[in-house]
């Protein structure tokens, strides 16, 4: 079995009550958080998009969009990545490139999964694609639409560092 | 016309064909019949496509030939189990990229021991399954071709993730420091498997699978879908909604042009012009939204027609402060002696080349190849009235960058006559078109269109309102193929960026 992001097996709160994890998650995502706030540097990985979603994302330094003025900034490199980018339906042959790039991150590290395709809302899980890419790497923040507007990234960005208000949790989503 | 010494034209040798459709004609004929066939089509015909489809009595091989003087499609068939006399790409070097696909979808091998690239299955398939192999074969683990980098060289490696925003590719850069002597591509980490997928889904699902082909360039390879489908199932386009079409395939043009000038200007380090560029695309984008409600014009065609028509006022609102920056942007830019200086000679393709290649779009009329559906190979005779293709000699950045600017001109001056002239236009919702339910029995189709970055063909087979077959050939496909050769021409190591930029192909596109 590849290994994965998701391995319970590497958690060190594995065997824990759920109680202790969940307010162990909180106390550590607010730390994170209060790390990361003030400046994020960005990679983007895409692992089979249209193309569309890297546009979107190419205008976020665009003199519209800007988004310098609120401290965030694409980076070259994995090892400067505070936050990954994530693009695309999780193609396979991406698979080891994608855990390579968060590997590589010094924690702490946010993934935010942009688009339809991440989410598995156009290709489902067969040999080509994952469908979604949670079975490769953990995402904290999905920003959704087709492609979402730079906009929308902005506002999944600043969600992801705890900048803004949640307006809908996922449970609410579901129901 | 297009004539070789002999003086034959591929419309005299496709006259013994069948014809199922307009500007198609057919011929079947023996492997071996072909090959000499496809030697006398060679200097006279531009190779379009190759690959194989199950037919009746086994496996069948299909060449697509063009001829970019008089317009129309030659389709030659042959059985995929008997093999040419000689390797296709000796006489054919257009069609290297179709051999090593065929090599590994089908397992046939090009003929006379030419060693082939892996250029679908990633590198870590040796377990997965063979994707379409007859009998259940599996490949050889080992099917690249060799190659040696040595002496003072190395190969550099770029990706399969690079740079923010950037689509995922593996380059291999061969350099000795500055100066880059060879160029490797591997293109399929994005393989989608879309042709896979569309078979047995309806035509509305494989519409929505070809948009997504190339995001940048949607209406384009949806376009050549919906018009395969609609001539498999003979069904008739209204001319106003034909138009519509035409009018949001100028739109994705003009910001697929504006997209490349904003590339360009991050790949010369010139940033007040990208950030101009980027203004400008970003108001284009707006503008799409405006008309026709998404900013990269997803969800627009259907199969017979347009799903929704252009909010006219908000185009021709839009329209001359678009052409007024743009204009300003161009000349900006042409005035600039370091910009112009670094896309001068940056990326050369020659006239030859691009045809030996097989070329399409932009990066061939920039190297002085007349080529452009919009002239010659036009489905509605309305649309296109007082057309004038652009065209450049050079081939370098310079001239593609030149031929993007010609181009975006002549969109404006189409969407401007289209809008202002009272041209008959698909109304604001379009009732559902004739023929929704495709039923009907098992037919095929040829699709085309001349997309922002040339043509995009779909060969589409349909059996009772469902897609049997599906072959997708965007112009990436095409284009790409020549990516490495205008690399190879005398640059250094920083001129990839500008070459990327100023080719601006999708990387989407190639893989499917």
């Amino acid at each position: 079995m590849t290994p994965t992001a998701r391995d319970p097996g590497a958690l060190p709160l594995a065997g824990a009550a759920h109680g202790e994890i969940d307010a162990a998650a909180v106390r550590l995502k607010r730390r994170s958080q209060a790390v990361l706030r003030r400046s994020l540097h960005i990679r983007t990985v895409d692992t089979g998009s249209c193309g569309a979603c890297e546009s979107e994302i190419r205008l976020l330094s665009s003199p519209y969009y800007d988004f310098h003025r609120l401290g965030l900034f694409f980076t070259p490199t994995p090892r400067h990545a505070d936050c990954l980018l994530v693009t695309g339906p999780g193609c396979r042959a991406m698979d080891h490139a994608l855990l390579s790039a968060y590997e590589a991150m010094p924690a702490p590290k946010v993934v935010v999964a942009v688009g339809a395709c991440p989410l598995g809302g156009v290709f489902g899980a067969d040999r080509y694609t994952r469908g979604e890419i949670t079975d490769v790497v953990p995402v904290d923040v999905v920003v959704p639409g087709c492609p979402p507007s730079p906009l929308a990234l902005i506002h999944g960005l600043l969600l992801a560092l705890d900048r803004i208000e949640e307006r809908i949790t996922l449970q609410e989503g579901e129901q | 016309m297009n004539e070789g010494e002999s003086g034959l034209t591929l419309t005299q040798l496709a006259r013994d064909g069948t014809s199922s459709q307009p500007m198609v004609s057919n011929l079947r004929m023996s492997a071996a019949a072909a090959g000499d066939l496809v030697a006398k089509l060679a200097p006279i015909a531009r190779f379009a496509d190759m690959f194989v489809r199950p037919a009746e009595h086994g496996l069948e091989r299909v060449l697509v030939f063009t001829d970019d003087q008089s317009g129309g499609y030659l389709r030659l068939t042959c059985p995929l189990d008997e093999s040419f006399p000689v390797p296709l790409s000796r006489v054919l070097p257009a069609a290297y990229q179709e051999e090593c696909e065929l090599y590994e979808l089908w397992g046939v091998e090009p003929g006379g021991g030419k060693p082939v690239n892996r250029v679908i299955l990633p590198p870590s398939a040796e377990t997965a399954e063979p994707l379409r192999l007859p009998g259940g074969d599996r490949l050889s683990s080992e099917v690249r071709a060799p190659h040696v980098v040595q002496g003072e060289a190395i190969e550099f490696p770029w990706g399969p993730i690079r740079g923010a925003g950037q689509e995922s590719l593996y380059l291999g850069l061969v350099t000795t420091g500055e100066e880059l002597l060879d160029a490797y591509l591997a293109m399929f980490h994005k393989h989608r498997g879309l042709e896979h997928r569309m078979v047995g889904q309806t035509l509305a699902r494989a519409l929505f699978l070809a948009e997504r082909c190339e995001g940048l360039g949607s209406v384009g390879n949806a376009l050549a879908l919906a018009r395969a489908a609609e001539a498999a199932l003979g069904i008739a386009v209204e001319p106003a909604a034909e138009v519509t079409r035409c009018l949001a395939l100028e739109l994705e043009r003009i910001y697929h042009h504006v997209g490349s000038l904003a590339a360009l200007g991050a790949a010369t380090g010139l940033s007040v012009g990208q950030a101009e560029a980027e203004i400008l695309l970003e108001d284009c984008l707006r503008l799409n939204a405006r008309a026709f409600g998404h900013r990269y014009l997803f969800n627009l065609l259907e199969v017979g027609g347009v799903r929704r028509g252009a909010d006219l006022a908000a185009l021709d609102s839009g329209l001359d402060r678009l052409e007024a920056r743009f204009e300003s942007l161009v000349a900006d830019l042409l005035a600039t002696n370091s910009y112009v200086d670094r896309l001068e000679g940056a990326g050369t393709i020659t006239a030859d080349a691009a045809h030996r290649l097989g070329l399409v779009g932009p990066v061939a009329r920039a190297a002085g190849v007349a080529t452009d559906l919009r002239r010659t190979h036009q489905v509605s005779s309305a649309s296109y009235v007082g057309f004038r293709p652009a065209r450049e000699q050079a081939g370098d950045s310079l001239a593609r960058m030149l031929v993007g600017a010609a181009e975006v001109r002549e969109s404006l001056r189409l969407v401007r006559h289209w809008v202002r002239s009272g041209t008959p236009l698909q109304d604001d919702w379009a009732a559902p078109a004739p023929g929704q339910d495709h039923a009907g029995g098992p037919a095929e189709g040829l699709g085309w269109a001349e997309t922002c970055r040339g043509e995009a063909l779909v060969h589409l087979e349909v059996a009772e309102g469902r897609v049997s077959f599906a072959r997708l050939r965007p112009a990436a496909t095409r284009n790409w193929r020549a990516f490495d050769d205008a690399l190879r021409a005398r640059n250094v190591f920083t001129d990839v960026p500008i070459v990327e930029a100023s080719f601006w192909l999708t990387v989407a596109g190639f893989a499917r």
